[in-house]
């Protein structure tokens, strides 16, 4: 980048501007080169024990974080120094951003990415086109590669079940998702001692308890419609999931004909559609999410569906005493097909390495640091949020949520499961947003929910420029 | 005439009195969340979204000023906001000026055709090219420098800076430039000696509005000052902007208002001190 | 004007049209081409597909919805804030009373003037922070609470009246600006055409509408071209502000920022650039019809 432009030189690539500027499609074509190049690999090392993916030794790597509840100190005061310690001739070039997708996408479109991006945000990239777009570089190496201080073991052997396959795209692990997430209804164990409540575990005891707090003047349950109703869909789906089984998340996720029109969606958004018009306050709707969130710290709120993400990003305002803890969802009915005590887990928080970056090897190396037992328990001593590292809390001592969460997925055992269509359909998770905000704030009904995201996953299945994936 | 003049001192007395009131109302409207956001400076996050908004802070921190200062870097992005500014809004000027003076005092085959060339440019949106404009800034190698965004700036402003000024150039009088051509002076000199100063009302207007429109551009240095090494070229939008998204995360609000504070008084005692000289810029430019 | 005539011109033409073209005019070639592709923005691989990307706009109900949106801008943002502004700048020149012939502004014209331009002076982002807490929906926001002090029960402004909400902020950045302009250009009518007016009898309301108005003409007409354009933005207010960015359901739907959406969110940068074709024929469409229609012969004075 030169800084001391002069005018003239200005003026002159303003003239071999304008000469390429030409044919329309001069600017797509001629600043990008050749498009079906094959990625250079001129920052190949040699293979050595401590080096298994074949980093040269002196490349500089670059990473984008996002920097959003997690923060960056992560990065820069762990995994970035792990990286320098083992290649201190390597720079590592880092960026934060709150706005990945402004930042970045001319970079992709123009072929010129970082090697590794935290995917992330509300202003996240669409990931499931950028691997459909060649853009992201498939990680089975650093799968196989062993970890990096956990001895005689390969990094997938060291991961929670289910890490690859929620980063796996038509077969091929494309994405590290970082940070395990428990979902459920979290609440303050100091306002349900003092009240001598008890979570609940069926929805009678659920609206029971619901109704207690309402005659207390507590809203008993919220959530931010402004910019959080994806917290709310998940809610639904779970119960979903418990009335009909795991399934039929797979099913919405593979978009087969009628999935959302099945009997278990329609009575969860039924169940949920009444909770919303008797128990929650319509000044959600247009609330974020931290805004409901200190409503909650001041005990005005009862539940409040979330992410395992919650308790580090209240930290601040959350009154001593006031213990997070989170429940599964209630039992939905008597014949449920899970049991009460299932619960939406999932690996989320998406890293990838840029398959045009100028250091794939850098990018995937610095993911094996992240992935690194060291790298992890340091993640989550910093953020409180578990990994996908299996083992790496050892010696810490967990917050009230934080073992909250642990016991919550304990509990549930096999029984936790997730979906992958709201990062793969952007379309369909905007048009789920809307659909779930009109159900809960704005008397829509669990029909008129069904027929919008079935009417929305027709339309993608029937959209042939949209890449489909399939689990 | 006495009798009408009473009427007329009555119909005043009303007015005045209806005016005061719709005034200081008017007034009130526009005090009351400025007021806010500064007493917001003070307030911890449940004070400021679930509080009384019209009560006092619980205790006067002046905490939240300095990390706004230092950890979100305000005082530098201030600065910075202030360099690309009067740069873009000094070239706008002169650019836009001299364009406006040809297209509106010469005659020349394809004068109207350059003319409409820029003015369709003022229906454009910036932010709908702003992939396209992003890999032309790359290509010079201007991504990341405040040049690159000063010349933007300045490209975005011409069709309105033009519009506006080739209309205003049109109404001065021939007869000043005709004699100034007798006298011998080049068309350069004529426009930077005679023309520029006898059109100095529509510039400071014209200058207003550029400054005011580019001091609140967010969508092109976001896109064109992208975090990283440009970080610290980063303007103050950007920086408020940043504060207020990572606010949503880690909910330092109460920096994100001491930032708009920050941002907000030196403008106010900047407009306070030259109120009259934009007034009176305006007086002329305005009618014509 | 003979010798050196050429050079000249095209001297002073030559770095405005240059920058113009590669900053403005290149990008939006590649906009108009774009649109007509379906370029996802995060490669560089794209298929040539026509009009395919505007038969879709012309079947998406949001797009219709955020016309619809912006023809309420386009009539209620400069009606109103013209409107306010012409009374305001009234008020504060020729409010008072009349001293040595000159009628002067109302008491504390001064320090209404600075008042009034400050909202100006704040970045939009700035604006929509603020506003968020102005339209609080519970207690905490300063509207409500004083509604609350005259019994009024609470109004979900974002939720209920979210075009209305965009539409105030709008106006209350912008009148002070036009109160100034406005003052100015009453400043400078010339005093006698007042004493004339005066001394006819001719009663304040009567001068405002008969000689101010009338004088002031050209000024407002480009106020309203300007507000006008502002109307086709809204961004980053609707961005801050609105829930989920342009809802509830579309309710604050404004073209920037379904351009926004589809373009940054859903990767779908040939719909995107098609929509901001869209939003450039309506745009030009309205500047080219407000300048005709506008038009009238300027009152010499």
């Amino acid at each position: 980048m030169e800084k001391d432009l002069t005018r003239r030189s200005v003026l002159q690539r303003s003239a071999a501007a304008g000469l390429m500027a030409v044919p329309a499609a001069g600017l797509l074509s001629a600043c990008v080169g050749a498009k079906d190049e094959a990625p250079k690999d001129d920052n190949a090392g040699t293979v050595t024990a401590t080096n298994p993916l074949g980093v040269k030794e002196d490349a500089e790597v670059e990473v984008v974080i996002f920097n959003g509840g997690l923060g960056t100190k992560y990065a820069t005061d762990v995994h970035i120094p792990s990286y320098k310690k083992l290649f201190p001739k390597a720079n590592v070039k880092f960026s934060q951003t709150e706005e990945i997708s402004t930042v970045l996408t001319p970079r992709f479109s123009s072929n010129t990415p970082p090697d590794m991006v935290n995917n992330a945000g509300s202003k996240l990239m669409d990931q499931g086109k950028l691997v459909g777009a060649g853009q992201v570089a498939d990680l089975s190496d650093l799968f196989e590669a062993p970890s990096l201080d956990i001895p005689g073991k390969k990094v997938k052997e060291t991961l929670v079940p289910g890490t690859i396959e929620q980063g796996t795209y038509k077969g091929k692990p494309y994405v590290l998702n970082y940070a395990f997430t428990v979902f459920g209804m979290w609440y303050s164990s100091k306002l349900f001692k003092d009240n001598g409540w008890t979570a609940p575990k069926t929805w009678a005891e659920f609206t029971t308890l619901l109704d207690a707090m309402k005659a207390k003047g507590i809203t008993g349950y919220a959530y931010a419609g402004a910019n959080a109703s994806y917290y709310q869909y998940l809610v639904i789906l779970t119960t979903a999931a418990k009335i009909g089984g795991a399934d039929i998340l797979k099913n919405i996720d593979n978009l087969q004909a009628n999935a959302w029109k099945d009997p278990a969606v329609l009575q969860a958004a039924k169940l949920w559609g009444e909770i919303g018009a008797k128990y929650m306050d319509k000044a959600h709707l247009s609330l974020k999410h931290t805004e409901v969130q200190l409503q909650q710290n001041q005990y005005k709120v009862g539940f409040y569906p979330s992410g395992s993400w919650l308790e580090n990003e209240q930290a601040k305002d959350t009154p001593a005493g006031f213990d997070y803890n989170v429940a599964a969802l209630p039992a939905a009915t008597a014949s449920d097909k899970l049991p009460a005590n299932a619960i939406y887990a999932a690996a989320g928080e998406m890293y990838f390495v840029a398959s045009k970056g100028k250091n794939v090897r850098g990018g995937k190396e610095y993911l094996r640091h992240m992935l690194s037992k060291e790298g992890a328990r340091k993640f989550t001593e910093l953020t409180k949020v578990l990994t996908v590292v299996q083992g790496s809390t050892e010696g810490l001592t967990l917050s009230p949520g934080l073992a909250s969460s642990s016991k919550a997925l304990a509990d549930a055992g096999a029984n936790n499961f997730s979906f992958r269509w709201d990062s793969w359909y952007k379309k369909m998770d905007d048009e789920c947003r809307s659909a779930t905000n009109e159900l809960m704030f704005q008397g829509g009904t669990a029909d008129k929910f069904v027929q919008r995201m079935q009417a929305v996953a027709d339309a993608v299945k029937a959209d042939s420029s949209i890449e489909k994936f399939e689990r | 005439m006495s009798i009408l003049d009473k009427k007329t001192k009555r119909e005043i007395r009303v007015l005045s009195g209806f005016g005061h009131v719709s005034l200081a109302i008017w007034a009130l409207i526009i005090l009351f969340p400025l007021g806010f956001a500064f007493l917001a400076a003070f307030k911890s996050n449940t004070e400021i979204f679930i509080g009384n908004p019209f009560g006092l802070p619980s205790n006067w921190d002046f905490a939240s000023f300095g990390r706004a200062w230092s950890e979100a870097n305000i005082g530098t992005y201030f600065i910075n906001s202030i360099i690309v500014v009067s740069a873009s809004t000094f070239g706008t000027m002169l650019l836009g000026a001299m364009a406006a003076y040809v297209l509106a005092r010469y005659d020349f085959f394809g004068n109207r055709a350059i003319y409409y060339y820029f003015v369709a440019g003022l229906a454009f949106p910036v932010y709908v090219v702003l992939t396209p404009l992003y890999l032309v800034v790359q290509n010079f190698g201007l991504l990341g420098t405040h040049t690159g965004l000063i010349l933007v700036y300045i490209a975005y402003s011409l069709p309105f800076t033009i519009f506006f000024l080739a209309a205003f150039f049109k109404t001065l009088p021939n007869a000043v430039a005709e004699a100034a051509m007798i006298d011998g002076a080049s068309h350069t000199k004529l426009f930077f000696r005679v023309m520029l100063p006898m059109a100095k009302p529509g510039l400071v207007s014209i200058t207003i509005f550029n400054i005011i429109g580019q001091w609140n551009q967010y969508v092109l240095p976001v896109a064109l000052l992208p975090g990283g090494d440009a970080q610290s070229k980063w303007l103050l939008t950007q920086g408020i902007a940043s504060i207020s998204t990572s606010a949503g995360y880690q909910a330092d609000w109460a920096a994100l208002f001491a930032a708009l504070t920050i941002a907000i008084i030196p403008m106010i005692i900047v407009y306070a001190l030259f109120q009259r000289q934009i007034q009176s810029g305006l007086t002329a430019g305005a009618v014509k | 004007m003979r010798h050196g005539r050429y050079p000249f011109v095209l001297g002073f033409l030559v770095a405005p049209v240059v920058l113009y073209t590669i900053f403005v005019f290149y990008p939006i070639t590649q906009l108009v081409f774009v649109a007509t592709t379906n370029w996802s923005g995060l490669s560089p691989d794209f298929d040539n597909v026509g009009l395919e990307n505007f038969e879709k706009i012309w079947q998406d109900s949001t797009f219709w919805q955020a016309v619809q949106h912006h023809l309420m801008l386009l009539i209620a943002l400069p009606l109103i804030t013209i409107a306010l502004a012409l009374f305001f700048a009234f008020l504060l020149n020729m409010g008072g009373g009349t001293r040595g012939g000159v009628m002067q502004g109302v008491w504390g014209s001064k320090f209404y003037r600075v008042v009034f331009f400050l909202p100006q002076v704040l970045a939009v982002v700035i604006v929509g922070v603020i506003f968020s807490r102005v339209y609080g929906p519970d207690q905490s926001g300063i509207i409500n609470r004083l509604l609350s002090f005259v019994g009024i029960e609470r109004v979900l402004f974002m939720s209920d009246y979210g075009m209305w909400a965009i539409l105030g902020v709008l106006v209350w950045q912008a009148v002070g600006f036009y109160v100034v302009l406005f003052s100015a250009g009453m400043s400078s009518i010339p005093a006698d055409l007042y004493e004339a007016a005066v001394l006819d009898g001719a009663s304040r309301i009567t001068i405002f509408f008969r000689v101010t108005i009338p004088l002031l003409w050209e000024t407002i007409r480009v106020a309203w071209v300007y507000l006008g354009i502002l109307a086709f933005d809204a961004f980053a207010l609707v961005m801050v502000l609105s829930i989920e960015q342009g809802g509830p359901d579309g309710a604050t739907a404004v073209l920037p920022v379904l351009i926004y959406k589809q373009g940054i969110r859903e990767s779908e940068y040939g719909y995107a650039s098609a929509l901001g074709v869209s939003l450039f024929l309506l745009t030009i469409t309205f500047a080219i019809l407000a300048l005709r229609a506008g038009r009238r012969e300027a009152v010499e004075h």
